[in-house]
């Protein structure tokens, strides 16, 4: 149905208050955003909460939805920015045991030279073949949760939703050139923290 | 002007920035050279695509009947 008439048809209701519309824009859509807010918080609460924020709060601004992006653009922007504001607010709760945000590669001591970053012993598994472990598994929420907030959308946003630089550089209100650089600091600091499990 | 050579981590950058794209500019047909002849660069190309990989492959859980309900809820208490 996304980006048809029907789905047109189905805004317009809504934005004049047909609650039949919305409900059927928001089964349409449940699903989506729910799977991207766990790939975002990587716990089931935290994403079935962000998912009743997130409807909650497009039913509020359906209004200014002007339909020159994609809805799922704009949902995209809506649950992105649901995200960083609950980890300003975590963040805020947390203020009197504050932890530094880890530090990225090409922030400070790292960008002098990823040559030096012991990075290159050749990764000695193949996961891809194998059932994914309760080890690995645990790992990867590890290491994604220790990316700040806005790299990590980013870095799902491109690399697990499809999304393009172009577009993800209009849901995250940053420049292209900004993604581009957020998803490689990305990508080079998951591979890092990954590094010690691959090579041994 | 002398040419200045390419250094591994030109290439990484590079990599990474275009790891899902095609390499067709000039400068990215000189860093394939370089990657296509050196192990290492082969390795860390890889293992970069390998951790993309693995998390598209994680599998994320279903949207479950009691989130579901409790979506209907809030919705029903907003609308």
């Amino acid at each position: 149905m996304r980006s048809s008439r029907k789905e047109s048809d189905l805004l317009e209701r809504a934005k004049q208050g047909d609650e039949r519309a919305f409900t059927a824009l928001v089964r349409e859509y449940e699903d989506m955003v729910y799977n991207f807010s766990f790939k975002v918080c990587r716990d089931r609460n935290d994403a079935a909460e962000t998912l009743q924020d997130t409807f909650v709060n497009v039913y509020r601004k359906l209004g200014q939805f002007d339909g020159t992006s994609k809805f799922s653009t704009w949902l995209y922007s809506i649950v992105a920015n649901n995200c960083l504001m609950k980890r300003r607010r975590q963040k805020l709760e947390k203020a009197s045991v504050s932890i530094d945000e880890p530090k990225m590669p090409g922030r400070g001591e790292h960008d002098a030279d990823l040559h030096e970053m012991s990075l290159l012993a050749p990764w000695q598994k193949s996961p891809l073949d194998e059932t994914m472990t309760k080890e690995l598994r645990t790992l990867l929420d590890a290491a994604i949760q220790k990316l700040p907030v806005d790299h990590r959308l980013v870095f799902i946003l491109r690399d697990l939703e499809g999304q393009s630089a172009e577009e993800t550089a209009k849901i995250m209100k940053l420049s292209v050139p900004a993604v581009k650089s957020r998803l490689r600091r990305a990508r080079v600091f998951l591979r890092e923290q990954l590094n010690g499990y691959m090579t041994s | 002007m002398k040419k200045k050579p390419v250094t591994h981590k030109t290439i990484f950058r590079h990599i990474c920035e275009n790891l899902d794209q095609d390499m067709n500019s000039p400068a990215c047909r000189e860093i394939r050279r370089h990657v296509n002849g050196c192990p290492e660069c082969i390795d860390y190309l890889n293992s970069l695509k390998t951790t993309v990989a693995l998390y598209r492959r994680y599998p994320a859980p279903a949207l479950s009947d009691s989130a579901r309900k409790r979506l209907r809820t809030a919705l029903r208490s907003t609308l």
